[in-house]
């Protein structure tokens, strides 16, 4: 008889609870490779900043720490906590597919940033990576008057958006200017640290080395490093991608020539607006991934007053 | 009771104790969804830590793991977008060169009487990188991580009913090893080489060729794990496993099979295993941080084997107390 009070007490709490939960409020989860860079993080002020005004909306973020794995285990988690939208940072395009597609199939949106997966869902913000990687390599093209040796430090093997900026980057090498020679291509896994220990073999490498392309800034201001405690920063024109608060402000000071600037905020802020356009009923779900591209733009010593400083970031 | 049914008696009560918290901080813990998440969380590492289980019970240590992850979902992607082989050929051939590996570890820790922390750490590096040299590119040349699209393949990432396929994998598997050990003779050779490999060899067990076969097995483990994990994210990855070691490990000693060899079992393994899944569920459920998780696993390890070693020392000190009682008894009634 005790014990059966006991149960009713006790499915009665539990009912209580799962009733509290579910009193309408929206819960949508943001789930980047890491937190700890700029852009994630910029991303997240944007998303935060648009979710702000919404009542009934409660927002989490989760850190995937770079291992697809663990990104894979925190989909799971989001979807068995009933999130009702999530917003995807994929550390692999292939590899968040199966996560993606369940969610989906529970029927939650899932907005991915930068990098698609490999099955329709909701929608994609993107900086168009290829596009911009092109830009970088036209403009490093003029600067060197299509003559001389350049290097790439890579993204790690695998990692969509790298790649992506490395193949615009190569394709307008190819197209337009076939004397420049890429002397060297290694992977500094976005990383700052790896990138001067890369760029320090690089110039040892090559008495001429008249450019380099990180493809993102992280590895830029590592290569800029290098080259500076080397003497011969002078000689080389260095990019970098993303366009975070401390690259531009090399670029301000003539360190860095030039990076791929994209609007992290307005980014963030995009994907959120998305997720509550669906969520709302304002906006339908395709059978096809939507596709929403955040143009880049070249910021150089020329250009990059541009930025107002509440873009940076 | 033996330290070990205590221990056991205490980690089962703790694992239903945090249970019971996290269903009530945070209501979606206790459904059905998440408790089979977490059970096939837990059976991918689970799966592994049976093979590792063995490797301390003959007080080795096998480091390979992680890379013998990442190198079998390699040789399965390659087959995968190179060949029109079935499943049911290259998942067989996959499994055994995680066996292959194994009996490379086991032949230079026996033949050559190396270290088995160097020889696995080793085999570590040089598979890491074969599997980043034999990972499937495209025209250009990059990486590019296969999406799988082998349905047979897939199905094992499936479910029946509602538990995963890796679920029962794992329990079978626990089941079958548990029983070798303890019921054949060849289980037994097990503990006799960790206990005291001197006397088990003059007592005409083949030392080396158990120990080879145990690393064998881990690297079957290993390699059964990763298919199920890709499998699973429907991709592989040149960098799978590489760093779940700690998860393994972590598992096996709270299960108490401790480092020097001897003792232990799988039971206290799937505990461990449970109990590892628990915490990262948990972890996640209450909103912390996740960086939080690498530091409470690693404090869950020093305060097991601590415990174990105070209450080691404890009772050997009660049973000395004991016999030198009993001793004084026999003095007094002569």
């Amino acid at each position: 008889m005790a014990k059966a009070k006991w149960m009713v007490t006790a499915a009665a709490l539990f009912g209580l609870a799962c009733g509290a939960a579910s009193a309408q409020t929206v819960k949508i989860g943001y789930l980047p490779s890491t937190v700890g860079q700029a852009l994630t993080q910029a991303w997240k002020t944007g998303i935060e900043n648009t979710l702000k005004g919404q009542q009934n909306v409660s927002f989490q973020a989760l850190d995937a720490q770079m291992k697809a794995e663990i990104q894979v285990t925190m989909m799971d988690d989001f979807i068995n906590q009933g999130y009702n939208a999530i917003i995807l940072q994929p550390i692999d395009a292939a590899a968040l597919t199966a996560s993606v597609k369940k969610a989906e199939g529970k029927g939650i949106p899932v907005i991915t940033l930068n990098t698609d997966t490999k099955l329709p869902h909701a929608a994609v913000v993107t900086m168009d990576d290829e596009g911009a990687g092109y830009m970088v390599g036209q403009e490093i093209g003029k600067a060197l008057n299509g003559k001389g040796n350049v290097a790439i430090l890579q993204s790690p093997p695998g990692a969509q958006a790298g790649v992506e900026r490395e193949k615009g980057f190569r394709a307008a090498m190819a197209k337009l200017y076939p004397d420049i020679k890429i002397v060297g291509a290694q992977n500094a896994a976005w990383n700052k640290d790896k990138a001067i220990e890369i760029m320090n073999s690089f110039l040892q490498v090559n008495k001429q080395l008249d450019a380099v392309f990180a493809v993102n800034d992280n590895m830029a201001e590592g290569a800029m490093i290098a080259a500076e405690s080397a003497g011969r920063l002078g000689q080389i024109k260095i990019w970098g991608f993303n366009g975070q608060k401390s690259t531009l402000a090399l670029i301000e000071q003539g360190k860095i020539t030039g990076t791929a600037y994209t609007n992290a905020y307005d980014q963030g802020a995009t994907a959120a607006k998305v997720a509550l356009d669906l969520l709302s009923g304002a906006k339908k779900k395709g059978s096809k991934t939507e596709v929403i591209t955040v143009p880049p733009f070249a910021a150089t010593k020329d250009t990059v007053a541009q930025i107002k400083p509440e873009q940076r970031w | 009771m033996s330290v070990s049914a205590i221990r056991r008696l205490i980690l089962t009560g703790l694992l239903i104790a945090i249970g019971i918290a996290l269903s009530i901080a945070n209501p979606t813990f206790l459904t059905m969804d998440n408790l089979m998440t977490l059970l096939q969380e837990a059976s991918l590492t689970g799966i592994v830590a049976i093979g590792f289980t063995l490797i301390l019970i003959t007080a080795g240590i096998d480091m390979s793991i992680g890379a013998v992850i990442a190198i079998t979902s390699m040789i399965c992607v390659n087959f995968i977008s190179h060949t029109q082989l079935p499943a049911y050929i290259y998942i067989p051939i996959a499994l055994a060169g995680g066996c292959a590996i194994g009996a490379i570890n086991g032949f230079f820790i026996t033949y050559f009487k190396l270290p088995e922390f160097i020889v696995t750490l080793a085999t570590r590096g040089i598979l890491a990188g074969l599997a980043l040299i034999i990972a499937v590119k495209d025209e250009q040349g990059f990486v590019q991580n296969v999406f799988i699209e082998d349905e047979v393949f897939l199905s094992l990432g499936e479910t029946v009913g509602p538990v995963y396929i890796v679920t029962i994998v794992f329990i079978v598997l626990a089941i079958a090893t548990q029983f070798f050990m303890k019921r054949t003779r060849a289980g037994t050779n097990i503990y006799a080489a960790g206990a005291n490999p001197t006397a088990a060899r003059l007592s005409g067990i083949n030392v080396d060729r158990t120990l080879i076969g145990t690393y064998m097995f881990s690297g079957f483990c290993a390699a059964l794990a990763s298919i199920f994990l890709a499998a699973r994210m429907m991709t592989a990855m040149p960098e799978f496993g590489i760093g779940s070691e700690l998860d393994v490990i972590a598992s096996v000693v709270i299960g108490g099979t401790p480092f020097t060899g001897g003792v232990g079992d799988i039971w206290g393994t799937i505990i461990g295993t449970l109990f590892i899944a628990l915490i990262k569920n948990g972890i996640l459920k209450l909103g912390l941080s996740p960086y939080i998780q690498p530091i409470v696993i690693g404090g869950i390890i020093i305060v097991t084997v601590v415990l174990d070693v105070w209450y080691k020392h404890h009772a050997e000190k009660k049973a000395t107390l004991a016999a030198r009682r009993k001793a004084m008894q026999k003095e007094v009634a002569a």
